[in-house]
């Protein structure tokens, strides 16, 4: 027994030993790098373009390239000379390459980009004193249309199947399609007025019937109300009195048309135009509006509907307005820019 | 592998009933069964005044006119302690404390608390068991307090002010840790193979729920201790075996609050008698184990139930294992040990700091023009008890190189392997009692770089009964304490850490008339160097190195008095400390801190 119990000491010694054997994870550091985070920032490679002309239309790319001593945050900024609109990458990493600074077109600032010069800048917030910059030039843009199902762009004249709806008189001539800053493309819709006709918040409207897309009922790729995502670009001057509706008409008497006071109409919300400057990207998925899987089948248009909030107008009010273009349902997720 | 030391607990438990042979006892240490003609109530407790003057002064304060140069406090304070005896196996103890801090009148200032209650007794002439407040202990890498940095062989003058922070704080000699919850062991005896077994199990509640975001936090474990008979009488070989087992988790049904964590610690401790003879012994001792740390949530799954699912999960391991040589005959010990604690090792239990660093202090926690707050410093770690804390943090606390760098969180401290070593001559008590402890350790994984620090860490103790030496009648007794640490990491300029602080501790205990003795003592701290601070989030994790630790300090504290002791546990100590920052030469910031003070304490 003794020696059996002697035998078990040694063999639960040597089982505590092996048990808890000296194996750790020491294969890594804890915490940042000391040289990221204390560490003399020097320029290795200063910033360049892979290739200085780029066809986004015809599926290229263009990525960009520096190199650094250490890893650092680094901000790419591209901005389109003409149209003023900017594409934004982000980083933290030594090299900046085609894995990480790699451009296809897209936009983080609207509008989008078109055939132009762009000047690209890096900038690395932590070290102000550097400052990357190179030119790359886009000879066609990024084309969105097959990212869903686009109901209208105002590229053409909508023809029958708009009807404006400026009841009161309040809509100015401008109100209409308009080209002088399309967010996307070479035309957008423009709504203007002041209600001071018959004060009672409404100025006028749009009704875009669902035959723009050949269809009686817009053909979107799903009728889920969580996966289907309604995308817009809307212009606003930042104008404190205006807001924005948009309403979207179901069929609800199955005639293939539109018919106010029969109709279901949906909206997620109006839109605050005091609340931006300039081009803004509006999406949300329809479940926002309260819309069944259903009544999306039936889509048979989209209304627009330009208020003056008479609460915060002064007397005489002041004219109200909002633009949108590129009006497109996605079938997941917001239209990636 | 983490489940092969619960079978391990588990089997050896099993093991240790199957003995035919085995019966109850009392297993305690502590008496309980009270004797027939005990008293039903006793009335014992402690009374304390104590009344202060603190003065700042310095460079700081040339261009500092807000700060006050002087402040005046106290406190008188009564604990009370009632022992009942309801029958002859129960006793409960409350405390009631009565408190009148210096300066209140008219019922301001004046507080009345319930500092402790328990109950205890023996259920069965087999079991204890005690409900209420309890102080816990198992082993250095499971549940243990580990003293506090800034100390090594406190000089006599500054104890009276430690001893009032112990008490406060609940601290013991045996390293307890103060909870509070029930607890219950026993013990069995063998007729072979194994002397004894105790068995004991706890689980307390160290934090309440908020019912938002905080939930109910609780420890719980048990240690089974057992010892073996001797296996060879000419060597007298035996074992002491313990197995520890701590979990600490939080009740993910507390209100909204459905986050938590579970840290479990499971080890074996052993302590092997190779050899017992006269004039010699040599020990085979040491604990090995792991850690799990995990964050779980409670969450509806989709089937509607509830249950609890884990986020984040991580294991790790650790072990020391060494020799000590007794030489009885020169009165020396010899110890050396091999120790390697694995970097994602944590252990709540064990971790948990006594100084929390970031704690506002008692006295000019803010000075300067820019109100900075000020580095705690020794005259702070000697006398300040509101930087003291007896809770278990869950993550670990911050600490300051200055004093403890390579082992901040104790034997406990993750993330190192090495080799210690320790000589001892003496014991307490007599003439000379002197003490060296070295241990030269290195990182297993690097903070903030693949490079890994290297720590080498001397302490030495002594203390000299000069009376014994000189025989003289009256007490004339020396204490030196002596702290060297240095920290090196080499690398890229910007990686190198190159950080050596001495701490000196000297005391001084005369005495000049009967039981009135004189006391000075100095402890001296220098620390020169760079090193890099971890800024800790979520338990372990090393979120960001605010900067670079610079170092150049020198303090200085300096005590003198005179302590009279009445009877033992009964004293009166009038004193003066001065103290001396200087954090770099000709720095606008530094500045000298003093007091007086007198304390009266009576234990009764």
């Amino acid at each position: 027994m003794n020696k059996l119990f002697k035998f078990n000491i040694i063999l639960f010694a040597f089982a505590a030993l092996l048990f808890t054997a000296c194996e750790h994870e020491t294969d890594t550091f804890d915490g940042p790098n000391l040289v990221d985070r204390f560490g003399p920032f020097s320029v290795l490679s200063d910033l360049s373009a892979s290739q200085p002309t780029v066809d986004f239309g015809a599926g290229e790319t263009v990525f960009f390239r520096a190199a650094f001593n250490k890893n650092v945050n680094w901000v790419l900024e591209i901005t389109g000379m003409e149209s003023g609109s900017v594409k934004r990458i982000e980083g933290f990493s030594k090299d900046v390459l085609m894995e990480n600074a790699t451009w296809d077109g897209g936009t983080t600032n609207l509008p989008l980009f078109v055939a132009e010069e762009c000047s690209v800048v890096l900038t690395i917030p932590e070290e102000p004193d550097y400052i990357g910059t190179t030119t790359v030039e886009t000879l066609s843009t990024k084309s969105y249309a097959n990212s869903g199902v686009l109901f209208t762009d105002f590229e053409t004249d909508l023809g029958p199947d708009a009807f404006v709806g400026n009841f009161e008189f309040e809509f100015t001539s401008s109100t209409g399609r308009q080209s002088d800053m399309p967010a996307e493309g070479n035309s957008y819709f423009y709504l203007e007025g002041t209600d001071n006709v018959v004060p009672n918040f409404f100025v006028g409207l749009i009704d875009i019937s669902a035959a723009v897309t050949g269809e009686t009922y817009v053909p979107v790729s799903t009728t889920v109300p969580e996966d289907l995502y309604f995308n817009c670009f809307m212009f606003s001057d930042a104008g404190p009195h205006g807001l924005a509706i948009v309403d979207f008409i179901i069929d609800s008497n199955d005639s293939g048309a539109f018919e106010d006071g029969q109709d279901a109409t949906y909206r997620v919300a109006d839109y605050d135009l005091a609340t931006w400057e300039g081009w803004r990207h509006i999406s949300h998925p329809m479940s926002e509006t309260g819309v069944s899987q259903e009544e999306l089948e039936k889509l048979v248009g989209i209304r627009l509907l330009l208020i003056s909030n008479m609460n915060s107008q002064p007397n005489p009010p002041l004219a109200v307005d909002f633009g949108i273009d590129f009006m497109i349902f996605t079938n997941g997720g917001p239209l990636e820019l | 592998m983490k489940y092969t030391f619960i079978k391990l607990f588990i089997c050896l438990s099993i093991l240790a009933f199957s003995f035919q042979d085995a019966f109850a006892q009392d297993g305690s240490s502590e008496a309980t069964v009270q004797e027939e003609d005990r008293s039903k109530i006793k009335f014992n407790g402690l009374g304390r005044a104590i009344l202060s003057q603190t003065g700042i002064g310095g460079d700081i304060l040339n261009s500092d006119s807000s700060t006050v140069e002087n402040n005046t406090d106290g406190e008188f304070l009564l604990d009370l302690a009632i022992n009942a005896y309801p029958n002859k196996n129960t006793e409960v103890q409350s405390i009631l404390r009565l408190r009148n801090e210096f300066g209140g009148f008219f019922g301001a200032g004046v507080s009345v608390e319930v500092r402790e209650l328990w109950i205890r007794g023996v259920i069965a002439e087999i079991m204890k068991y005690r409900v209420g407040d309890m102080d816990l202990v198992m082993s250095p890498y499971t549940l243990f307090n580990s003293p506090e940095d800034g100390s090594i062989n406190e000089p006599m003058v500054f104890q009276p002010q430690k001893q009032v922070i112990d008490y406060e704080q609940f601290y013991t000699d045996d390293n307890t840790r103060r909870l509070q919850g029930a607890k219950v062991d026993f013990g069995l005896d063998f007729a072979r193979v194994l002397d004894d077994l105790d068995i004991n199990a706890f689980a307390t509640r160290i934090r309440g729920t908020d019912f938002f975001t905080t939930p109910t936090r609780f420890v719980s474990g048990g240690q089974a201790k057992f010892t073996t008979q001797t296996f060879d009488d000419s060597l007298g070989i035996k074992a002491d075996v313990g197995l520890n087992l701590v979990h600490t988790f939080d009740d993910l049904q507390s209100g909204n609050a459905n986050t938590g964590i579970r840290n479990t610690v499971y080890s074996v401790d052993f302590d092997v008698t190779v050899m017992e003879k006269t004039d010699m012994s040599v020990h085979l001792t040491g604990e090995a184990g792991m850690s799990n740390l995990a964050t779980a949530e409670r969450i509806t799954n989709a089937d509607g139930d509830r249950e609890n699912v884990t986020l984040t999960e991580e294991d790790d391991s650790f072990l020391e294992v060494g020799a000590t040589l007794k030489l009885k005959k020169q009165n020396i010990s010899v110890s050396a040990s091999f120790v390697d604690i694995g970097p994602d090792f944590f252990s709540v239990g064990a971790q948990s700091k006594r100084i929390d660093y970031t704690a506002e202090k008692s006295f000019y926690n803010r000075i300067g023009t820019d109100r900075g707050i000020r580095q705690p410093g020794l005259f702070d770690l000697t006398r300040d008890r509101s930087l003291y804390t007896f809770s278990i943090s869950d993550r670990l606390m911050a600490y300051d190189p200055r004093y403890a760098n390579t082992m901040p969180y104790g034997r406990a401290t993750a993330n190192r392997q090495g080799i210690k070593a320790g000589v001892e001559y003496g014991q307490a008590g007599e003439s000379i009692h002197a003490r060296v402890d070295a241990a030269f350790l290195k990182e297993l994984r690097g903070q903030g770089t693949f490079e890994l620090k290297n720590f080498t860490l001397v302490r030495a103790s002594a203390d000299f009964n000069i009376h014994q030496l000189a025989g003289l009648k009256k007490k004339l007794k020396a204490t030196v304490g002596l702290q060297l640490e240095s920290t090196s990491r080499g690398g890229q300029e910007i990686e190198k850490v190159d950080l050596n602080s001495n701490l000196i501790e000297l005391g001084l205990e005369a005495e000049l008339f009967s039981k009135f003795d004189f006391l000075v003592g100095a402890k001296l701290l220098q620390a020169e160097g760079q090193e890099y601070i971890p800024f800790i989030q979520n338990f372990n994790d090393v979120q960001d190195f605010p900067g670079a630790y610079i170092a150049d300090d020198t303090e200085s504290l300096i005590g003198v008095g005179f302590k009279y002791e009445f009877k033992e546990g009964i004293y009166l100590t009038l004193q003066y400390n001065t103290y001396s920052s200087e954090l770099g030469g000709d720095n606008p910031n530094n500045y000298d801190l003093n007091q007086v003070f007198v304390l009266y304490n009576m234990k009764f």
